[in-house]
């Protein structure tokens, strides 16, 4: 048994809210890194609504994408496309009127089974925007969570609402797991008379009264937290942002984040796409592709970008 | 390092502890930056957090900068003393007067530059320029002169009272003098 769990795939899974900020691109970016290390990649499309993962790798024609599971036609693995990119293969979503609302959740459930079952080194899961229930609980199945923004105040505000949404569905899970549910709902709804106002004085009144699930509590939190990416960044405060919004995170949500990089705004590439028959992925500048790969290296390693490395930009 | 205590302190600056001198100073600058304005950033949240937190956060990270430098230095100065102070003995007889020129000199024995210190005990880098250079005119009013020399000579591990003792001295003996364009 240990065995096969060493060989279980790594997901990573990008959400974050707001849409526009570039998810989809920087997941295509990611896949397309983690595929020239020589890791075998697959890359879903879960954004039901709105695909275009195989636009990104210049996949036109889709005879198969992941519809064709929820319609119970077939397993996730038949479902793959190889793309142009070695290494590299998708399964695409197809923009129809699906929606993961319509969705059993005995569907969900053969979903994340099908996908952790899935043979290979990275499993990688665009989201879509929004913060719905059933995106959350898909992204919650990740070993990385990873979140992109861009530095746009409405970005950041739906940002942290994603990030609380998920922070609290974790939470309540650990709860969950650790017999403590009923007290932190207690404690919640009582929360004035324990002076607690923030979810993080919850937690510290949660470690002081419940001694033996203090550690239960504290594991369970210690390898949580985000990857913050900051994407179509411009100059140096805006590379700073990204500083602070992980510190808000961490000093007023409360949960663990890091920031794992950003990406400059690509002009260029923009003005190319409209332009180019093939994979987009393949226009793709020097400066992004360093940039990805300084991000990929920081998520594999769970590090961060140091905040006096900037200043050099 | 007291490495149980500081952990607290390097969480409170969000770094590991095994940070630079530099990322402590970064981190510090950034922070103190972010919660103590109207940072866009920080305003979708603004109303869940009352103005005492912030204000308590403020105070965290500013006792953490002081720890972390404080403790920073004095283990370089242990390892200086290991590895180079021999050299500095030789190179530098020993202090007998305090001038703006020793200070300078073990200064750069402990490898620090003025940005930092002017960062970590907020004396202005221009008058740190002044006080090494021995501009007399331009240094502050003597109030505020004895407590910038006090800071400085503390931070590179100088005994601050001998330090302020000589320079006012030599500041003095200076502006006793009557000054040439009154002639």
């Amino acid at each position: 048994m240990e065995n096969e769990n060493d060989r279980q795939s790594e997901i990573w899974a990008v959400g974050g809210g707001k849409g526009g900020t570039g998810k989809t691109f920087v997941i295509c970016q990611l896949a397309t890194c983690l595929a020239s290390k020589g890791k075998r990649v697959i890359l879903i499309d879960t954004d039901l609504g709105a695909a275009n993962v195989h636009t990104f790798f210049g996949i036109k024609k889709r005879e198969k994408s992941i519809t064709n599971f929820f319609e119970g036609k077939q397993d996730l693995e038949n479902l793959i496309i190889k793309t142009k990119i070695k290494n590299l293969a998708i399964i695409p979503g197809k923009n129809d009127t699906t929606s993961f609302s319509t969705i059993k959740h005995t569907q969900k459930l053969k979903l994340l089974r099908q996908i952790k079952g899935l043979t290979a080194d990275y499993i990688l899961l665009d989201l879509g925007g929004g913060t719905n229930l059933d995106i959350i609980d898909i992204f919650l199945l990740a070993d990385r969570l990873i979140l992109v923004t861009i530095p746009e105040i409405t970005a950041v505000e739906n940002l942290y609402q994603f990030i609380k949404s998920a922070f609290f569905r974790k939470l309540k899970s650990l709860f969950a797991d650790c017999g403590l549910k009923d007290t932190a709902k207690d404690i919640w709804h009582n929360k004035q008379e324990h002076g607690i106002n923030t979810i993080v004085d919850l937690l510290d009144y949660l470690k002081k009264i419940s001694g033996d699930k203090r550690d239960f509590l504290s594991k369970g939190l210690s390898d949580f937290y985000f990857n913050i990416i900051l994407n179509k960044v411009r100059n140096i405060r805006e590379v700073q942002e990204g500083f602070s919004v992980k510190s808000i995170c961490v000093k007023y949500i409360g949960v663990n984040a890091r920031y794992a990089g950003y990406i400059e705004y690509d002009n260029q590439f923009w003005k190319n796409l409209s332009l180019i028959q093939s994979s987009p992925m393949f226009i793709v500048s020097h400066t992004t592709k360093n940039d990805v790969v300084k991000i990929a290296d920081n998520i594999i390693n769970g590090g961060q970008l140091k905040i006096d490395s900037i200043k050099n930009v | 390092m007291d490495n149980k205590n500081n952990n607290k302190y390097f969480e409170i600056l969000e770094l590991t502890s095994d940070a630079s001198l530099s990322e402590i100073k970064y981190a510090y600058l950034h922070l103190k930056k972010l919660y103590s304005s109207q940072s866009p950033v920080l305003s979708p949240l603004i109303d869940e957090i009352p103005k005492e937190k912030r204000d308590e956060l403020l105070k965290q990270i500013e006792e953490a900068y002081k720890k972390l430098t404080r403790d920073y230095l004095s283990e370089k100065t242990e390892k200086e003393a290991r590895t180079r102070y021999r050299v500095v003995h030789k190179s530098i007889p020993e202090f007998e007067v305090f001038s703006g020129n020793a200070l300078k000199l073990m200064r750069e024995v402990l490898g620090v530059d003025l940005e930092e210190i002017s960062l970590a005990t907020g004396i202005p880098l221009e008058h740190l320029k002044n006080i090494e250079r021995e501009k007399f005119d331009l240094l502050p009013p003597k109030g505020y002169l004895r407590i910038y020399i006090m800071k400085y000579a503390e931070y590179i591990s100088l005994d601050p009272k001998r330090v302020v003792e000589d320079y006012m001295k030599a500041v003095n003996k200076k502006k006793g003098k009557p000054s040439p364009h009154r002639f």
